[in-house]
């Protein structure tokens, strides 16, 4: 069961960190979005997923 | 594309965020909306008191309460994606996270400690509050905390796997109880040192409805981050196509 063959190495391309990036982006507009990136549109996409995120556990005014 | 490839990983990655998310907004659907509309009344309750004293609190919410609730089931769905992508991208990066055991295991285990580090941390510490708590002037500060103690429960988990290969020439019970010791420490030592939440909880708000709150939110999140594991593992281990190949011929 020790066979290293169970992982094999993976190349990860460059643009793994644009991926990972965008992600994060829109874990952030779901979850956080206050006004920071999205100005007056901001307050819709926080009252629209208002539910979620406190559901999910993050901080709400 | 096969799973030993990077595109082959994040398009699983995002099936099974994408799976994890819609679970995750069904069980916000049926358990967590269930105290929200508790809270909700509360709130209720607060404008009317505030009204009957003369108060002008008439606010139009933006979304009716139907719109809210959809949002609540999107919100965990997209987050499901985001949070699939990014698993499937740190699953592709790791080099020592249980590199001697079989997919399915090393993804089930990123899953729960992820789990343990984006969700049961922060909640321990700064638990999940319904709407009608909290205020918003502290709401950027409490912000900042709860990422700041994910971020730091990232390194505790970092450091746990980068501690178990350096100690590999242990044998493996003295290995796995130098590691938990090493990650109970300081995982106390993140709890003690971060301030305390700096929001008293409302008179108004029955310790019911919150405690209920708190339970459900954090169902909600151990169905996304642990279904994310689980259902990531069974999409690229190989061991589950053999087995399925093996029921197909046997039937």
């Amino acid at each position: 069961m020790t066979s290293p063959a169970l992982t094999p190495s993976i190349a990860v391309p460059k643009w793994a960190f644009a991926v990972a990036l965008v992600a994060l982006i829109v874990a952030w507009v779901v979850l956080q979005e206050n006004g920071v990136a999205l100005g007056a549109a901001a307050e819709n996409v926080h009252e629209f997923f208002h539910d979620g995120r406190h559901a999910l556990g993050v901080p709400c005014h | 594309m096969a799973p030993t490839t990077y595109t082959g990983l994040l398009t699983r990655g995002l099936a099974a965020g994408g799976i994890a998310g819609l679970a995750a907004g069904l069980v916000s659907l049926f358990v967590v909306e269930v105290p929200i509309r508790a809270a909700l009344a509360v709130e209720e309750a607060r404008a009317a008191a505030e009204h009957a004293e003369g108060g002008e609190h008439e606010h139009a919410e933006l979304f009716s309460r139907g719109t809210q609730v959809v949002g609540g089931v999107l919100a965990a769905v997209v987050l499901g994606l985001a949070v699939g992508a990014l698993f499937a991208t740190v699953f592709a990066y790791t080099r020592r996270w249980f590199v001697d055991k079989q997919p399915f295991f090393r993804s089930a285990a990123l899953g729960l400690s992820a789990f343990g580090v984006a969700a049961l941390l922060p909640a321990i510490k700064y638990p999940a509050n319904p709407p009608a708590v909290g205020d918003p002037t502290t709401v950027n500060f409490r912000t900042g905390l709860y990422l700041g103690l994910i971020l730091a429960g990232i390194v505790v988990a970092y450091g746990a796997s980068y501690l178990a290969s350096r100690l590999g020439h242990l044998a493996a019970p003295v290995r796995v109880t130098a590691v938990l010791l090493a990650t109970v420490v300081a995982v106390t030592v993140l709890l003690l040192v971060f301030p305390p939440p700096p929001d008293a909880i409302p008179a108004d708000m029955p310790s019911g409805v919150l405690w209920d709150f708190r339970l459900a939110s954090l169902a909600e999140t151990a169905t996304l981050w642990i279904g994310l594991g689980v259902v990531f593992g069974l999409l690229i281990d190989p061991a589950v196509r053999k087995s399925e190949a093996k029921a197909a011929v046997a039937a």
